[in-house]
């Protein structure tokens, strides 16, 4: 949109050009550009899946682009690996932290550069600890630096972690290093924040800093410059001063929003009867008192950003953790909380976002995986048998449109897709009556995400009442019929979302971040 | 030094101007934490001490227990690296044997003309260290986890020393490193005194180097290790060569002790052997614990055991107490992790 985004100006230090990556089945990016200026706050934003992360991951060189090129202050290069990144000053903090838990801050600040420390082959520790303090107070954090990093606080960890870089950087004699911050707030108290946001305008002065944010209003606080990402293209790029919280908002959602994709017509309108009844829910740090409910047949979207407490809303009801208050009824019976096995005997499913750990059994053939719940109705005489096992398997695996060579295939060889739908069938194959979906289509190429949104719209023929949270604000509302907002722990509000009278996603960008 | 130590007080201004009191202290207890370990031998003593009428505190009988613990110690000492890098090494048992074996059919002894003198010291230790290398090599290069690695190492080490030994016990008849582990001075067991000496240098090499350090980060977070520039797999191979080293100088040293050469030497040291590990608060999850914390559980386990010979309790009830023993030591360590450990 602007010219700096192609041609480099004396200021960039780092252009990527034209860059393109392709996943079997998924552009996760298409021809991007992206130019890092010295002493600047880049602020990146997108929507979940927008391509942030792994345009990131090329820059540090964790993932190789497919096309285009890296242009370091004015050199073409290749970066094989973080270390190389690092070498070259550009180093990112990772939202789950790259320190080793059991060493000291010392010890992880100079972790595997320690050379400069050694007399006859050991290491002063106290010249150690001194140079650690001394980086520390540049950036006006005073901790003891003896501590292990797990007990110091996460804002304090990302300090030392942005101290490491930066120190790293100056011993590779990089000046101007880029600093790349993942989320760096989502973890952090409100005076944390601040605090983090005007070190930064410190460290501005010695580096660049590209800020990536669910939270625009820090990203419009904080940034000099904005730019658009938007499945896996570049939408625009503005000056923070110009930009517009609405104006982000609408770029980030788009304009390709076409109603079909999500077999809207399928919807089905929910029945009076209320499977699922949460009455003044709470757990201590993640949720607030929050009470609804899930109808026969019911669709609900539970939207909100990553650490809003849906995903802990829905690991209370699945029995994956215990609740501080309140109570969980399925069908009118009250649930024990934190069992998740009496979940599942109450008929609660729960489709994990991440399928392959924790959804499916991989080294397991795609039969066992689908009839693991129904063992008990494949028995004859007392001894599982083999004949109507086959025939489950079979009936399922083609009610569900599963590809799959044959039924013994192992499921770690099917494609993501069709391993989401084993899962999907599994529960469907055990007559579930409230399905928790977290991420369905996470990692699934188009097409099969279309297959996906037909199982759902199955399921709920079915009866079945399901709480999804999905990749993108879009999806959210298209398989929903009604929506539940959460933001910061509460329930802020609840939005109908019924066939042809769907609300636009820029409403409710506004209110979740 | 005005934003956050305002707000601490005078905690923060304690830190301040005692950081190295303060701090270390801190991070003693929780990396090398021995004070449950020091309160543990306190209770032993004091129950046992009670229990024998006083016995027990007998300056003879606590120079049994320091000359008891010694060998255990170096074993433990030597077995403990491997568990702070995660993994483990089951091989202590095969390695021990071959050691004897060796040590039987080189130094000066009944059957052959051999007589390598004090050269069986170096000698001993390389063919444990050589075991060591194998067991690395096996654990990195063909990535065999550590436990199925070692046990089989042992197993196959074993073979061998009963293979070349052909079972006979060889009366060890060079008197030197005999009578040296015999000896006290001033009245303590040089022995002790060595496995004293060993840990030490163990713990200055594991807090002072970078070798040291990137034993616990391996053992913190492997893979943030890698990202760090770690070179892990051969951090590994030298902890399991220095593993091995260290039960060739304590095999040379038990049979030097015993006065006989055996390939049977080694069987039943790995249980006291890991027990130790554990009770001086070594976690078997990786990461936490040093050398100090081996040789106090080598000298807790055989303080145990002492006393309850004194009390006379029966030996199978002895073998129970030792296994509850290292039940319990397994759950503190892991639970003083999982405390410490967001994963």
């Amino acid at each position: 949109m602007s010219d700096t985004s192609n041609g480099a100006n004396q200021d960039t230090v780092v252009q990527l050009h034209q860059i393109t990556k392709v996943y079997p089945g998924v552009v996760a990016l298409d021809r991007v550009d992206l130019a890092v200026r010295k002493n600047e706050v880049l602020g990146l934003v997108g929507e979940n899946g927008a391509g942030k992360s792994v345009l990131m991951k090329i820059m540090i060189g964790l993932e190789q682009p497919d096309e285009g090129t890296i242009v370091l202050r004015g050199e073409q290069i290749a970066l094989r690996n973080s270390a190389d990144s690092i070498k070259n000053g550009i180093g990112m903090v990772f939202q789950d932290g790259s320190l080793v838990p059991n060493l000291s801050v010392t010890e992880n600040v100079f972790l595997c550069h320690e050379a400069d420390f050694r007399k006859v082959g050991i290491l002063s520790l106290r010249a150690m600890r001194d140079a650690a303090r001394e980086l520390l107070a540049q950036m006006k954090l005073y901790i003891n630096v003896d501590l292990p990093v797990t007990e110091i606080s996460s804002a304090e960890r990302q300090m030392v972690e942005i101290a490491r870089l930066l120190w790293l950087s100056r011993q590779y004699g990089q000046e101007n290093p880029v600093l790349i911050l993942d989320e760096p707030t989502t973890v952090l108290a409100d005076e944390e924040r601040n605090r983090l946001f005007s070190i930064l305008q410190d460290i501005k002065k010695q580096a660049s800093i590209i800020l990536i944010s669910h939270r625009l209003q820090e990203i419009l606080e904080n940034s000099d410059r904005i730019v658009v990402l938007k499945d896996g293209r570049n939408v625009t790029e503005i000056p923070a001063a110009e930009a517009k919280l609405s104006r982000i908002e609408q770029l980030m959602v788009g304009h390709t929003f076409s109603t079909d994709r999500f077999q809207e017509d399928e919807q089905v309108t929910p029945r009076d009867r209320e499977i699922l009844k949460v009455e003044n829910l709470s757990k201590a740090g993640f949720f607030e008192p929050l009470s609804f409910t899930v109808r026969e047949r019911e669709i609900v979207g539970l939207v909100g950003l990553v650490g809003s407490g849906k995903e802990a809303v829905c690991n209370c009801i699945a029995g994956l953790d215990k609740a501080d208050t309140g109570d969980i009824f399925l069908g009118g019976r009250k649930l024990p909380g934190g069992s998740p096995s009496a979940a599942v005997r109450a008929g609660i499913g729960h489709i994990p976002i991440d399928r392959r750990s924790e959804g499916l059994a991989l080294m397991m053939s795609v039969a066992e995986n689908v009839n693991l719940l129904v063992l008990n109705h494949l028995k004859t005489a007392g001894l599982l048998s083999p004949v109507r096992e086959k025939k489950n398997a079979q009936y399922w695996i083609s009610e569900c449109q599963i590809k799959t060579p044959s039924i013994g295939t192992l499921c770690a060889n099917l494609s993501g897709g069709n391993q989401q739908k084993t899962v999907i069938s599994k529960w469907l194959s055990s007559r579930v009556r409230l399905l928790i979906l977290d991420h369905p289509t996470r990692g699934v190429d188009v097409g099969a995400k279309d297959e996906i949104y037909k199982l759902i719209r199955r399921l709920a023929k079915e009866g079945i009442g399901m709480l999804i949270m999905c990749d993108t604000l879009e999806e959210d509302i298209g398989l929903a019929s009604r929506m539940l907002v959460m933001k910061d722990g509460r329930l802020v509000k609840e939005i109908d979302s019924s066939s042809h009278n769907k609300p636009a996603p820029q409403d409710i960008i506004g209110l979740i971040v | 030094m005005t934003e956050v130590s305002s707000k601490g007080g005078t905690l923060n201004w304690l830190r301040e101007r005692f950081p190295a009191s303060f701090a270390a202290a801190r991070m003693w207890l929780r990396r090398f934490g021995i004070l449950p370990q020091i309160l543990s031998l306190a209770i032993i003593v004091g129950v046992f001490a009670i229990g024998t009428k006083g016995k027990y505190l007998s300056w003879a009988n606590i120079q049994t227990i320091l000359s008891l613990a010694a060998i255990p110690a170096i074993y433990a000492i030597g077995l403990h690296p491997t568990i702070i890098l995660g993994g483990i090494d089951l091989s202590v048992q095969g390695v021990a044997s071959l050691c004897a074996v060796f040590v039987g059919i080189l130094l000066k002894n009944q059957y052959n003309p051999n007589d390598v003198g004090l050269w069986i010291i170096p000698i001993s230790i390389a063919i444990g260290g050589a075991a060591g290398v194998i067991n690395g090599l096996l654990n990195t290069g063909l990535r065999i986890p550590s436990f199925m690695a070692t046990l089989g190492m042992s197993w196959i080490l074993y073979g061998m020393a009963v293979l070349i030994g052909k079972a006979v016990n060889v009366q060890i008849l060079d008197a030197r490193i005999e009578s040296f582990v015999a000896a006290t001075v001033l009245g303590i067991p040089q022995i002790a005194i060595l496995a004293v000496l060993i840990a030490v240098i163990v713990q200055m090499v594991q807090d002072r180097t970078r070798f040291g350090r990137y034993m616990y980060a391996i053992g913190g977070d492997e893979v943030i290790a890698k990202q760090a520039g770690v070179k892990v797999k051969g951090i590994k191979i030298a902890v399991f060569t220095l593993a091995g080293a260290i039960y060739g100088l304590a095999s040379l040293l038990l049979a030097c002790r015993l006065g006989w050469a055996t390939s049977r030497m080694g069987a039943g040291l790995l249980f006291p052997t890991i027990t130790a590990v554990t009770v001086g608060g070594v976690a078997l999850t990786g990461g936490i614990g040093g050398a100090k914390n081996a040789a106090l559980g080598a000298l807790i386990v055989t303080a145990l055991n002492d006393g309850l010979v004194l009390m006379q309790v029966s030996p199978y009830i002895q073998q129970a107490v030792n296994g509850v023993v290292l039940i319990a030591a397994v759950a503190l360590t892991l639970d003083r992790k999982k405390l410490g450990f967001i994963k």
